[in-house]
């Protein structure tokens, strides 16, 4: 989930709570408000007619009714009753404001109630004022209706609005992952172009990344250097001594055991020159000094490489069995490599292969992936040396001095360089597996 | 026919210098840009063997020079730098080949009688070894008439072999002749010998191999 959609989806979750706090709150806080009004007009009311009592201008009235007094007006909602307490238990203590239903000729309403006792003339009286309530309970629901309605559209405004600015906001983070991120960090093709942005953080954020990637350019740089030093320091030496044991090989007139070993020499100077040139060739890749920009059919690959050293079979007397089912372009690529990659994966069949035993080579599309399997009916590799198979120098087979161990860590190297996954599988004595997919 | 060492390592230059001369060349030797270049300019010289890594400018200047002034000689280059660019601009500005150090002197000289196959059109593209006509041109083997079907490995072999022929060539010298371009895990093998077997015994199926001689922990010679 991107921050954007995580950002709106907070502030929309937070709102629809504010906004669902806010509407349970408030018809109880407009119920409140209300009531506090009616009662402070109630108590006025109640003053007035006390008032208006104790002068006794109402004293006939009450007198003539049966000693009682009721008054409304037409819409009932609001009325004036006085009656005598005959009996001091139900009399009230003071003031007591209440709701309550109250029937007023037959018709039963809603009301707010203050009910007063006095005493008037030695006789206990009690007062209740009321004012209907029910248009309370509509204005509540209408008030709720409302804010609902209201609210809702707020929120989905809000959405769009937080979306917007996030995405404005969060514009030059993008860029920076698209740009400066996704693609894999190469110091060689980085851009550091800065990229605008009004908040600091990703100022800050950029600026490093920017920072990180000279550095990382700057210890390439370095690494360069050295390779092409190093190369330069060490090939030169062994150029000079390759050359002398070639000349004197040439001079003639040597004793066949001097000119054997004059033959060692130079292979041993071979050894050493071909396991420079594979440690260069792993540090140049790793280093970014191979460029990927060809395109080749791996099944014209396969042929080539099998061109290459096919004949080595027959040495063997291996058998070769071709299941070229699928054709696959491998696009920006280095030709080179790829080649030095599958002659030392074929040839690490042959070499580890029985004698009279087979190699088989798959082009297939698998799982929505091309892939090119290698099997050998060879010696076969324990499970708990696989992972170990692709270290620079470890030779599994140490009585065979045949490799100087750099042959799987080269096909490692340029798989990854290449992005090619490599599965192995093995059966001790049975084969090996080779799977690489593109 | 002369040729030009540039090099300024000079028991490099030195050990050039004995093998080409032994094949009845002219050498020459700068140690540095500046001399090569007057050297350059004041003779004529058939091939300039450059190493690029020289103490006073780049060799790959030096070539660009000499190609805009006209200088008709063949140039290979040859380098311990690494840097992958090299052989594609070398080959830019000019250059005949490129070999990369530490390069077998019999490879140098085969490649410079390439060379010299590809720019004058020898008069001949048939090297002759006893009954056996070896087309370079066309990449075949004849014997009386009778065209014999051999490997591409095979052939390299064959007419690497016939180049230096009276020389003994290591089986490391046949090796990387061969498989010199790929770098893979293996040097102690002997695919060479058993290259070497099926050629023998396709060659002899037409004629006497006699002088197709094994140098017993060495490596094979061709006598002529």
């Amino acid at each position: 989930m991107t921050i954007q959609v995580k950002f709106a989806l907070y502030n929309a979750v937070s709102k629809a709570l504010i906004i669902l706090a806010f509407m349970t709150l408030l018809p109880i806080l407009v119920e409140r408000i209300v009531y506090e009004h009616i009662d402070k007009r109630l108590v006025a009311r109640s003053e007035r007619i006390l008032l208006t009592v104790k002068r006794g201008s109402i004293a006939d009235i009450v007198r003539e009714q049966d000693c009682s007094f009721e008054s409304y007006n037409i819409l009932k909602e609001e009325f004036v009753a006085i009656y005598p307490i005959t009996d001091p238990l139900k009399m009230n203590n003071g003031t007591q404001i209440r709701n309550e239903t109250w029937s007023i000729e037959g018709e039963k309403l809603q009301h707010r109630i203050i009910s007063r006792p006095f005493l008037y003339d030695n006789q206990m009286y009690e007062l209740n004022i009321g004012e209907g309530i029910s248009t309370i309970d509509e204005l509540k629901s209408i008030i709720q209706r409302f804010l609902l309605v209201m609210m809702l559209g707020v929120i989905l405004i809000s959405l769009f609005i937080d979306l917007a600015f996030a995405r404005l906001l969060l514009k030059p983070l993008n860029s920076i992952i698209s740009t400066k991120l996704l693609p894999v960090p190469s110091p060689a093709y980085f851009n550091f172009t800065p990229i605008p942005s009004s908040t600091a953080e990703f100022n800050q954020l950029d600026n490093r990344i920017n920072e990180m990637m000279h550095k990382l350019k700057d210890s390439f740089q370095i690494e360069k250097e050295f390779i092409s030093n190093v190369s330069h320091e060490l090939q030169t030496p062994i150029s000079i001594i390759q050359n002398r044991l070639e000349n004197i090989i040439n001079e003639g007139n040597l004793s066949d055991e001097l000119l054997i070993k004059l033959s060692d020499s130079q292979r041993t100077l071979n050894r050493m020159s071909r396991i420079i040139k594979a440690l260069l060739l792993i540090s140049k890749i790793e280093n970014d000094q191979y460029l990927k920009q060809d395109t080749i059919g791996a099944i014209e690959l396969m042929d080539e490489v099998l061109e290459e050293i096919e004949e080595r079979l027959t040495e063997k007397n291996i058998t070769l069995h071709k299941y070229f089912y699928d054709d696959y372009n491998i696009t920006q690529c280095n030709r080179t490599l790829l080649f030095t990659m599958m002659t030392n994966l074929i040839n690490n069949a042959i070499k580890y292969n029985k004698d009279g035993g087979s190699i088989e080579i798959y082009t297939r599309v698998k799982d929505g992936k091309f892939q090119i399997e290698i099997k050998d009916s060879g010696i076969g590799i324990d499970k708990t040396d696989i992972t170990g198979i692709f270290d620079r120098f470890k030779r599994l087979n140490k009585n065979k001095a045949d490799g100087y161990g750099l042959g799987l860590p080269l096909v490692k190297t340029i798989a990854g360089f290449h992005k090619i996954e490599i599965i192995v599988d093995s059966i001790p004595n049975e084969g090996t597996e080779f799977v690489l997919r593109f | 026919m002369n040729v030009l060492i540039v090099e300024d390592e000079r028991s490099l230059s030195h050990e050039m210098e004995i093998y080409l001369s032994r094949q009845n060349l002219n050498c020459d030797v700068a140690f540095n840009g500046k001399s090569a270049s007057d050297k350059i300019h004041a003779n004529s010289y058939d091939f300039v063997l450059l190493d690029l890594g020289l103490p006073d400018m780049d060799g790959l200047d030096l070539l660009r020079e000499s190609k805009k002034a006209g200088i008709e000689s063949a140039f290979i280059v040859l380098t311990a730098r690494s840097e992958v660019e090299d052989k594609i601009t070398g080959l830019d500005l000019g250059a005949d080949d490129y070999i990369a150090k530490p390069f077998s002197l019999a490879e140098l000289h085969s490649r410079m009688q390439a060379i010299l196959r590809r720019k004058h059109g020898l008069k001949s593209n048939v090297m002759s070894v006893h009954d056996f006509d070896i087309d370079i041109q066309n990449r075949t083997v004849h014997c009386n008439g009778n065209s014999i079907n051999l490997t591409k490995k095979e052939f390299d072999l064959l007419h690497y072999l016939a180049l230096h022929k009276n020389r003994v060539l290591t089986r490391i010298q046949l090796t990387e002749h061969i498989w010199g371009d790929v770098l893979e895990d293996d040097y102690e093998s002997n695919y060479i010998d058993v290259h070497v077997k099926n050629l023998r015994k396709k060659l002899s199926a037409q004629s006497s191999v006699d002088w197709f001689e094994t140098v017993r922990g060495v490596g094979y010679r061709v006598n002529a």
